[in-house]
């Protein structure tokens, strides 16, 4: 949750950024991001080992094995979806209702405020759809977590361990217990997105 | 009165859909025709400072527009109004659409309300402001969208293809609304349309363009006739 919710401050104004760039830039930096989408996780899990580590450039600020370094992995693992999805609908909200704002007489920030409401139910679903691809992987919890017991445990790194002990019941039971997080996040989100239609 | 100078613009790089256009629009109403793609929209937009020109000058009563500080950039929109030829409706109330354009100019909530029953009457549509936007029909989306136009009084209206998708009888009352506007005398009106028929009864000049320059202008009866079968 709180990966998803640091991932959206930096995705929203980059997408708003690219959204009103010049054409050929842009359409270079959303064919990266696309690229990026099908990183593994386990990747990320190692580029983030390698930087953090005490060797590593960052490796001064001790976050290695942290849940910090877990949020933070995992928003940006989030990113390139966020921001491919919420590009789309930023396009479309620009040439749509910036316009319209403009066209009745809005100042810039009155035509900001426009937008946002309008793609608001929009950003919501991706958020979900990030949050559900956070809370779901296992790569950069497990690599720069470090599954420590109490501390930087998550339900996937538990599952992955539970199954490495053969407890593949009490794997079950976590999946589902996962499974069922995602679920009430999302049902819940609808019903709120239904009040504001 | 709202002059274009010497107007190029392109949306992608050197691609000029609109070539050294000047014209100005003050007074009555004119209307904008020209084949599919000849830049109509475009010069609309820019003519409402929507779209800033690649090169040339946008004057309105006076003052170039896009010299301007934001604060009274603000101050010189609120004057002008365009409407899309695609109506675009704000999510929630179609009462709340119509008013949106008084609520951001700060006012009341009585006021408001007030002001949007009676347009609402004006173009027989009280009976939807209480319905959801994305619930109507994309002719009453173009009533809504004309009514919260309509509603700020602007000095200087911009229909981009206002007919399109109305009713025979409902286009009527439409040309009867704007000609009232139009000869109240403060409110300058300009046209895009395909429609020979609007731009005879409520034109004082048609503009021809032609991909992205002016060709022709001059009084609606000298340039239609040849149109009209
Ligand atoms: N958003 C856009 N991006 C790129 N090109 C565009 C865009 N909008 C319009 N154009 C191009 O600009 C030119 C002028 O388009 P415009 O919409 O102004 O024409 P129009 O006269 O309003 O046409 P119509 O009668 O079909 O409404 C066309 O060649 C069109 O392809
Ligand atoms: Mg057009």
């Amino acid at each position: 949750m709180s990966a998803t919710i640091l991932a959206l401050t930096w995705s929203i104004p980059l997408s708003i950024r690219m959204a009103s760039m010049k054409h050929r830039v842009k359409s270079v930096i959303i064919s990266v991001f696309n690229a990026l989408l099908g990183l593994p996780t386990v990747l990320v899990g190692l580029l983030l080992y390698l930087i953090f580590s005490r060797s590593g450039p960052l490796g001064f600020l001790k976050l290695l094995y942290t849940p910090q370094i877990i949020v933070i992995g995992q928003a940006i693992l989030i990113t390139p979806l966020l921001v491919s999805l919420m590009y789309e609908v930023f396009t479309k909200a620009l040439a749509e209702y910036w316009e319209l704002a403009l066209s009745l007489g809005a100042s810039r920030g009155q035509a900001y405020k426009t937008v946002i409401r309008e793609v608001s139910g929009d950003i919501l679903t991706i958020s979900l759809i990030g949050f559900s691809r956070a809370i779901g992987e296992l790569g950069v919890a497990l690599i720069v977590g470090g599954n420590i017991k109490g501390y930087t445990r998550v339900l996937t790194t538990a599952i992955a361990l539970e199954v490495e002990k053969g407890e593949f019941n009490v794997a079950m039971i976590l999946g589902l217990l996962l499974f069922i997080i995602v679920l009430s996040v999302i049902l819940s989100i609808r019903f709120i997105k239904r009040g504001t239609q | 009165m709202i002059e274009l100078r010497n107007i190029w613009f392109s949306y992608i790089g050197n691609n000029y859909v609109i070539r050294n256009v000047s014209v100005s629009f003050d007074r009555d109403v004119i209307a904008i025709m020209g084949p599919n793609g000849s830049g109509k929209t475009t010069l609309l937009k820019i003519a409402s400072c929507i779209y800033r020109p690649v090169k040339g000058k946008v004057i309105v009563d006076g003052v170039d527009y896009w010299s301007l500080s934001e604060q009274e950039k603000v101050k010189y929109r609120r004057r002008i109004v365009y409407v899309h030829e695609k109506p675009i409706l704000l999510k929630g109330k179609v009462a709340d659409n119509i008013g949106y354009g008084l609520r951001i100019r700060g006012y009341s909530r009585v006021e408001v309300e007030e002001k949007v029953i009676k347009i609402a009457k004006e173009l027989n549509i009280l009976h939807l402001i209480d319905k959801k936007a994305n619930e109507l029909s994309t002719g009453e989306k173009q009533l809504v969208a004309l009514a919260r136009a309509l509603i700020l009084n602007p000095n200087y209206l911009f229909l981009d293809e206002p007919l399109a998708n109305l009713h025979l009888a409902v286009r009527r009352q439409v040309v009867e609304v704007l000609k009232k506007v139009r000869d109240e005398g403060k409110t300058t009106i300009v046209i895009a349309t395909h429609d020979p028929l609007l731009a005879l009864t409520m034109a004082s000049k048609v503009i021809i363009l032609d991909r992205g320059r002016i060709v022709q202008t001059g009084k609606p009866q000298n340039i239609l006739n040849k149109y009209i079968i």
